[in-house]
Formats: C-alpha cells, sequence, structure tokens
C-alpha cells in the first residue's frame, strides 16, 4: 500500500521525465494533497531563508508573511518537528500566529498544513498546504503530503549534491525565493544610517511589522529610493 | 532471565540507536559482546569494509580474538573475509592446522584455543557492508537457533550503519546549502553596501564588486564580506578608470 501511493506521487511528479525542477514539486502539489495551493519553505538554523517554489501567489503570501513575521505553520511545523493543522483559521482552537492570521484570512486562507521536510534527523523546513474551505485532511491527502514532504527534502539535499562546492545549486535557486531584495535593502540602509547589516534587517523587519507591510515590498521600496527608514 | 528475554532485550537496545547519535565502534562492540554473552560462542569479532573496498577490524570481543582477526587480515585467508566477499554464512565445525579452506588461519586459531568458526556478512539488501565472525572452543556445530540470533543481531548492525552514514552525508549537505546561501547573501549585502556608496544601481554595485575581485585577485565572497564588515578600499567601488 505504501509502496503503491510512493510510485503514484513519484509518477505524477517525474511526469515521464527522469527528474524534475522544484517548480513541480509545487505545481503538482495541489492535485495530489487536494489542497488549493502548496509552498516549500527553507529554513537555516532555526529562521526561515526562503521558499523553495509556491504553487499560487496565496502560497507565495503565505510564506512571504512567515519570512516577514517569523511565525506561521511552516514555522511551527519546523521548530517541533511536527505535523501542524489549523482546520479553521477563522475559528482557530489554538490561539496563535496573531500577526499572521488576519493577512492570511484577507488573502482567502482558510486551513493550513505544515509537515516537516526532513531526510532523517536532518531537518530543512517545511512543506505547507492551505485550503480556501474549512476542514481538517482526510487520511489519504495526509499521507501523500507525507510522501510529498519527504521526497521533497530528498530532493533538495540530492539536488545540492550535485552542485560545485560553496554554490547553492542552480535547479534549487529556479523558483525559489531567497529574499535576496531584502539583503540588498540591508545594505542600503545599513550605508544610510551609518549601522551593522544586522541592525539594517532588525530595523527593516521593525518597519514592514509596524507598517503592515512585507518584507519583500518594503525591501522594494529602499532600493527604488522610494523609503528612507529614519 | 531466559535466554528470547535476553535476546529481544539486545534487539531493543540495538534499535534504539536507530534514533540517537551513536558511535558505530560502539554499536559493533556491542553486537560482539552481545554474541559471546547469548550465543554458544567463545568469540566474536566484526569487520567492516572501508570506502576503498578493503576489510579493516572495528571491533572484537576480546584480546586473543582481536590478534586472530588481525592475523586472518594479513594472512588474507579466513571465514571474515570469505563471507564478505561472497555475501553468504560460511563456517567450519572442526578447524585443522594447515587444512581446509583456511589453513594458516585455521592453524592460529587451533593455537589460540577456537575449535570452530561461522561468519555471517553484514548485509541490507544487495549491499555488504562487512562480516560477523563466530569462534568456538569446541568442534560442536554452532545451533540453528544462535545462528538465527546472530542474524538478526547481523541485520540490525548493517541498518543501523547505513542509516548512520546516510544521515552523516544528509548532514553535510544541509550544512553545505547553509553555507552557500550564507555566502550568496553576504554578497547581496554587498551589492546593497556598494550601490549606496558609489550610488550606481545593484548590477553595477555587482560589477564593480566582481573587478575589485580579479584586480586584485581576491575571492568574490571575501571582498563581500569586507564591503559589508566596512573594511573594504574605497578604490572598490569608485567607478572604473578610463
Amino acid at each position: 500500500m505504501a509502496g503503491d501511493r510512493l510510485r503514484r506521487i513519484l509518477a505524477e511528479l517525474a511526469g515521464g521525465e527522469s527528474s524534475w525542477p522544484a517548480t513541480r514539486l509545487c505545481a503538482v502539489g495541489p492535485q495530489i494533497t487536494g489542497a488549493n495551493g502548496v509552498g516549500v519553505m527553507l529554513m537555516s538554523g532555526d529562521i526561515p531563508s526562503g521558499s523553495l517554489c509556491s504553487s499560487d501567489d496565496v502560497s507565495q503570501l503565505i510564506e512571504d508573511l512567515q519570512y516577514t513575521l517569523g511565525e506561521g505553520p511552516c514555522v511551527d511545523a519546523y521548530r517541533s518537528d511536527q505535523f501542524v493543522t489549523e482546520p479553521d483559521l477563522a475559528d482557530p482552537q489554538t490561539r496563535r500566529w496573531f500577526a499572521f492570521t488576519p493577512p492570511a484570512l484577507q488573502a482567502g486562507v482558510r486551513a493550513v498544513f505544515g509537515f516537516p521536510l526532513r531526510v532523517g534527523t536532518v531537518r530543512l523546513g517545511a512543506l505547507n498546504l492551505y485550503r480556501d474551505q474549512p476542514g481538517e485532511l482526510s487520511t489519504d491527502q495526509h499521507a501523500d503530503a507525507l510522501v510529498l514532504a519527504d521526497l521533497t527534502a530528498r530532493w533538495v539535499l540530492d539536488t545540492q549534491a550535485g552542485a560545485p562546492s560553496g554554490v547553492v545549486a542552480e535547479q534549487l535557486e529556479a523558483g525559489a525565493e531567497f529574499h535576496f531584495a531584502v539583503h540588498n535593502a540591508a545594505g542600503i540602509v545599513s550605508v544610510q544610517e551609518g549601522i551593522s547589516v544586522t541592525e539594517a534587517l532588525i530595523r527593516l523587519r521593525a518597519f514592514a511589522y509596524s507598517h503592515d507591510r512585507l518584507l519583500a515590498d518594503v525591501a522594494q521600496d529602499v532600493i527604488a529610493r522610494k523609503l528612507r527608514l529614519g | 532471565m531466559t535466554r528470547e528475554a535476553d535476546v529481544v532485550r539486545s534487539l531493543v537496545e540495538m534499535a534504539d540507536t536507530l534514533v540517537d547519535d551513536y558511535d558505530v565502534v560502539d554499536l559493533l562492540t556491542g553486537l560482539a559482546d552481545r554474541c559471546v554473552s547469548l550465543l554458544d560462542v567463545s568469540a566474536a569479532g566484526v569487520m567492516l569494509a572501508s570506502p576503498s573496498g578493503g576489510l579493516g577490524l572495528v571491533a572484537s570481543s576480546s584480546e586473543a580474538m582481536r590478534l586472530l582477526e588481525l592475523f586472518e587480515l594479513q594472512a588474507e585467508e579466513g571465514p571474515c573475509l570469505d563471507a564478505f566477499r561472497h555475501g553468504e554464512r560460511v563456517g567450519q565445525e572442526n578447524l585443522q592446522a594447515g587444512a581446509g579452506p583456511w589453513p594458516q588461519f585455521s592453524a592460529a586459531a587451533v593455537r589460540a584455543g577456537f575449535q570452530s568458526a561461522v561468519a555471517l556478512p553484514l548485509r541490507l539488501r544487495d549491499v555488504t557492508l562487512g562480516a560477523l565472525n563466530l569462534l568456538g572452543a569446541t568442534r560442536s556445530p554452532i545451533a540453528e537457533a544462535d545462528l538465527i540470533v546472530a542474524r538478526a543481531f547481523a541485520d540490525l548492525a548493517a541498518l543501523s550503519i547505513v542509516q548512520h552514514r546516510a544521515s552523516t552525508e544528509a548532514q553535510r549537505l544541509n550544512e553545505q546549502l547553509s553555507g552557500a546561501l550564507t555566502s550568496r547573501i553576504v554578497i547581496e549585502q554587498a551589492k546593497g553596501v556598494i550601490s549606496e556608496r558609489a550610488g550606481v544601481d545593484l548590477a553595477e554595485a555587482f560589477t564593480r564588486l566582481r573587478t575589485h575581485a580579479r584586480k586584485t585577485n581576491q575571492r568574490l565572497t571575501d571582498v563581500a564580506r569586507a564591503a559589508v564588515d566596512g573594511t573594504l578600499d574605497p578604490r572598490a567601488w569608485a567607478p572604473a578608470s578610463p
């Protein structure tokens, strides 16, 4: 039974090819799991480092919110190394994600599920599923998502194995969002304000938080010299 | 406590190592010791193949066993070597000096007080990782029940080793990815710094970073780090001389 599930999912992923790009993981994710959207968040140390792929704008937003706010289903799934479920963000069983929830609901997200991404004991991030209707995942959908998470984690490491030393694998970067613009902006702000880049990142994040904006958007304004953090 | 209960307890203890971080040598030393205490054998030894393919002694239940196994490797003949090469159990109920499949090994074994030998490969599916050697002080064949237990221990040990290697490799790759991403992030931050200092866009800032790295024969990541730390030579972001 387990073998059948894996074979079926691999067949959908591969679509006849022997390898697949990261974007495919997210593109077929919804049809495999029955979710409206799928996103993969990568974590470095204890903080989000970006998304490997997102199946749609809403999934990308879910990731952007978590990157900006440092809270959400993927963050929790990664940190606790457990499946995280919120079948109804509008009426949650657990009171959490106070900053993440309102903008997510506004974007049409009703249910979110986070699956840790790991290979053995090595933890990489989390797979996120969202639905625009409340409700839990079915047993089959849950099992399929587990397989997808497992395949995705292995894919990340296998792909990086093929990269020259010290460089992020090309296929990992394609379709990924590592928020380099945020780091460009931090460099700019560090010079403008005469502070360290670390301090600049903190200020950017604080500004985004207090103005209810995504870090990525604030960064773009800084780069375009439309915004100067005083 | 019955032998069965002891065996089950031993298997559980060994299985515990699958979830924790553990030392392969400790695992295999434990395996050798368990074989001696639970089976009707006098000594046990474990060999593992190195990346180059040659066998090396990893654990033995006694000093006498250790010396005998080293002898086996030196003489290039013996039960462990055969079990490893063929991926199958081999055995000799009645070791005779100078005779049988391992004439020299048998002579050394008999001198050390052993009269019988059985070796099992350490296998996981179609990969043979090494071998487990069991030596007896009497000429009686090893009991089938004992072989089943030895097989179970050997299989669990093989699984543990494969898992441990995979885990170590995964760890290495994850660190490599983290490191590569961090280097890239420093470069992006440096682009911002240079962009502001020189009053140019990010693309031009990157060009100046690269040019300076090339001219001063430095790595791009080192130049970027200096830019971010504020220790970069200002000429680095000056426009190219006409």
